[in-house]
């Protein structure tokens, strides 16, 4: 029995990866792209983000993960997101995504403007562009300082991949929950608690080991 | 014909007149010094020849040809960044890059521009540190210096652009006293290699020993220019003598 459920529970566990990393890929650069829009000068652009900013992290995940999924279908009357299982995850990957990048471009825009005018001006008086100038000064910096909180967000994702159960995707937690009806047993689902522990506990691993990279300037 | 000349720049800041019509010229190899009161737009001045603040009008042109005229103001950003490099600009607070090594950052702004071969770059970026006296310290990062050693750096930085003009803002202001001498000593070796250099100082000694011209600064305008000798020996204004009494 012991195997029966670690077997499931593992399938369960690489939806719950797949989300996660899938997620990452999508809302760290997403994200980035929505800073610059929160901090522009064009003021119509700033407002709409600031308002995408407030709504996205103003309401549950959980609500924003149904409205992604039914919202298309109701709204334009067929289901954009394909059917079957995986229509379902693309979709749950768009919310996840979405609400991500919003809460990280919170984080890169503290980040950016930390990083002291002085940087920028001896780029400039050094005939750098402005791209150059982000890429080749401020990036880093940026990242050192963001680190800490995108640590807390990154492992606040591993948690809630555990909402793509609404929208019925398959991941670790409904697997282990699927052995009470099945079996009537209510270990498994405790034992989802060792595989999150696990890999939160690598996470903040490798965010420790990125950190301590970053440590040889200040 | 001059290196550098400014005429009529002005510039506010909302209802705020900063500058009101600062007049100055330098030759080749000069060296001029910037002095007066807190607030009179020494920075300010220094900051619109930069190109970090747009002044709002006047001219000012390098070896006669005019590079920035204040009364059309939609010159592109491309424009101002080639017009730049006749300049270099060393900060009151070093801003050096703190992510890489003293070398890395003389090297990375002539690597990015791509006007240069890599080795020659390198070898120039050598020889810059070797004269600022920092042979010894060019892979360490700007955290491991001391203060007088980062702007040891950021002279070094400045000139591996080999600006025509270079530009100090008060360079040893946030140094411990005893440690300004290194830098100072620094400056006067350019000046005496024939650097042309724009130098705003409170360090009047300094400015008396190594400067060719001084100009006073109070109240955005020039109050007073002439020799070493001339202003500080001789000072004609009321203000320029209040002020030269202040610091004594
Ligand atoms: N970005 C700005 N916005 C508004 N006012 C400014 C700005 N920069 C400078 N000023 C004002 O312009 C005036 C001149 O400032 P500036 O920094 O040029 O003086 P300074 O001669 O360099 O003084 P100090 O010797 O203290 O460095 C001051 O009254 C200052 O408050
Ligand atoms: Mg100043």
């Amino acid at each position: 029995m012991f195997q029966t459920v670690m077997a499931e529970l593992t399938i369960g566990f690489g939806k719950t990866i797949e989300i996660f990393v899938l997620t990452l890929l999508g809302a760290l650069p997403l994200g980035l792209i929505i800073s610059f829009g929160s901090m522009s000068k064009f003021k119509p652009l700033k407002a709409v983000v600031r308002f995408m900013i407030w709504v996205i992290r103003g309401t549950p995940l959980m609500l924003q993960l149904i409205v992604v999924y039914y919202g298309p279908g109701l709204i334009f009357g067929t289901n954009i997101w394909g059917i079957g299982n995986e229509g379902r995850f693309v979709a749950v990957l768009a919310a996840f995504i979405i609400n991500y990048a919003f809460y990280f471009s919170e984080i890169y825009r503290g980040g950016i403007e930390s990083i002291p005018k002085g940087q920028y001006e001896a780029g400039q008086v050094l005939g750098l562009t402005k791209r150059q100038i982000f890429f080749n000064v401020v990036l880093l910096q940026v990242i050192k300082r963001i680190l800490p909180p995108m640590g807390n967000e990154i492992i606040t994702l591993v948690k809630d991949t555990s909402l793509a159960r609404v929208i019925a995707v398959y991941e670790v937690i409904w697997a282990g929950q699927n052995f009470i009806k099945s079996a009537g047993l209510i270990w498994p689902l405790f034992m989802t608690a060792v595989y999150y522990l696990a890999f939160t506990g690598l996470v903040q691993i490798v965010l420790g080991r990125i950190e301590k990279k970053l440590s040889y300037f200040n | 014909m001059s290196i550098l000349e400014v005429k009529g720049f002005t510039k506010s800041f909302g209802d705020v007149k900063v500058l009101k019509g600062v007049d100055f010229s330098i030759e080749e190899g000069e060296v001029l010094a910037i002095i007066g009161p807190s607030g009179g737009g020494k920075t300010t001045l220094l900051r619109c020849i930069n190109f970090l603040e747009r002044a709002d009008g006047g001219t000012l042109s390098i070896n006669d040809k005019v590079i920035y005229d204040g009364s059309c103001p939609s010159i592109s950003d491309a424009e101002i960044r080639e017009n730049r490099l006749h300049l270099g600009m060393v900060f009151q607070q070093f801003n050096l890059f703190p992510q890489y090594t003293a070398l890395e950052n003389v090297t990375l702004a002539p690597k990015l521009s791509r006007k240069w071969p890599e080795d020659e770059i390198l070898e120039r970026a050598k020889d810059l540190l070797a004269r600022v006296g920092l042979a010894d310290k060019m892979n360490n990062y700007p955290c491991e210096l001391s203060g007088g050693q980062q702007q040891r750096v950021a002279i070094a930085r400045a000139l591996a652009m080999q600006p025509d003009i270079l530009c100090f803002d008060e360079p040893t202001s946030s140094l411990d006293p005893e440690i300004t001498g290194e830098v100072l000593r620094v400056i006067k070796r350019l000046a005496e290699e024939n650097t042309t250099m724009v130098v705003v100082t409170h360090e009047m000694g300094f400015a008396r020993e190594v400067a060719d011209k001084v100009i006073f600064i109070d109240g955005g305008v020039i109050a007073e220019c002439g020799t070493p000798d001339e202003i500080f020996g001789n000072p004609k204004s009321e203000r320029l003598r209040d002020f030269l009494g202040s610091i004594r």
